[in-house]
């Protein structure tokens, strides 16, 4: 393993914390190259060309700025420039908004029946699948706030998004989600109430 | 929330929508110190607001508790590592 290699051995020309500070992170990029492309064949080459590119460019990274939000950078960037999808995206965030308003139409029927099972230990499969179902513009936000515990400003500057859209994209990714859980509980049978249409 | 926003929240008394605008702020600690405060006591007091936020904060400890601690694999591992080496990493 390259991260158990003596520093001495690092010649001059090579960062001598890439080893223990970029290599040591790989299980995170990995994870959010996995939320990015759902697909792992993809996520593996996300990785691979993230680090590539992260060791070519090690000496532009501030040593006093936090290393995963680097990567996540690049690997945002990586992911983009794979999908060619830099455009796009803006009118997919905007069709997607008016799924989300439709999700909250039904809030108060998602809030009454998730009340009662959130605390069931057997719900992660539902909350992994309701979190692949989003929209990749709202599911790299969530992913990076509620499964990375990255603060705001961080996913702002990963994503190259104003803070405000970080918000808006949070709010609407988490209730998209929670009307998606309602429903895979419903199909699983852990929720018998039909959705109301009266909203909160 | 907009900063004009926070300064409105700061001078005045908040309501429960003002509260529910910005609880997953709230939630979130992203709020500054004196409106958290004040949103805080808010959401103590208020019956409706606290049930919100109780609900969200459960659902937000449903989604960490079920973060897949999905690991690198192995052999992605290894073949990163070996590419790095061929750009000198280590050498």
């Amino acid at each position: 393993m390259v991260t158990d290699a003596p520093r001495a051995a690092v010649r001059p020309s090579a960062p001598p914390a890439f080893t223990d500070a970029a290599i040591a992170g790989m299980d995170d990029v990995y994870r959010f190259a996995r939320s990015l492309t759902r697909d792992p064949s993809d996520a593996e080459d996300v990785v691979q060309d993230t680090y590539l590119r992260a060791f070519r460019s090690w000496h532009t990274f501030q040593p006093e700025t936090d290393i995963r939000r680097w990567l996540f950078t690049i690997a945002r960037n990586v992911f983009l420039r794979s999908r060619e999808r830099g455009q796009r995206e803006v009118a997919v965030d905007d069709d997607q908004s008016a799924l989300a308003d439709a999700a909250q139409a039904q809030e108060a029927w998602v809030r009454g029946g998730l009340d009662s099972i959130l605390d069931r230990t057997d719900l992660g499969p539902s909350i992994t699948a309701a979190l692949a179902e989003l929209p990749e513009s709202f599911r790299a936000v969530v992913v990076l706030v509620d499964i990375e515990d990255q603060p705001y400003e961080a996913a702002a500057e990963v994503l190259g998004i104003p803070i405000g859209t970080v918000r808006s994209r949070l709010f609407r990714g988490r209730k998209l989600m929670q009307h998606s859980l309602a429903q895979h509980a419903r199909d699983a049978g852990l929720l018998s109430a039909s959705p109301s249409r009266s909203s909160v | 929330m907009t900063h004009e926003q926070d300064q409105q929240l700061a001078g005045s008394a908040i309501d429960c929508d003002a509260a529910l605008e910005s609880l997953f702020d709230f939630l979130d600690g992203e709020l500054d110190g004196s409106l958290e405060l004040r949103l805080g006591a808010h959401v103590q007091q208020c019956g409706r607001c606290s049930s919100r936020a109780d609900f969200e904060r459960r659902f937000l400890a449903a989604v960490q508790a079920a973060r897949t601690e999905e690991r690198c694999p192995i052999a992605l591992r290894e073949r990163v590592v070996t590419t790095l080496r061929s750009e000198g990493l280590g050498a």
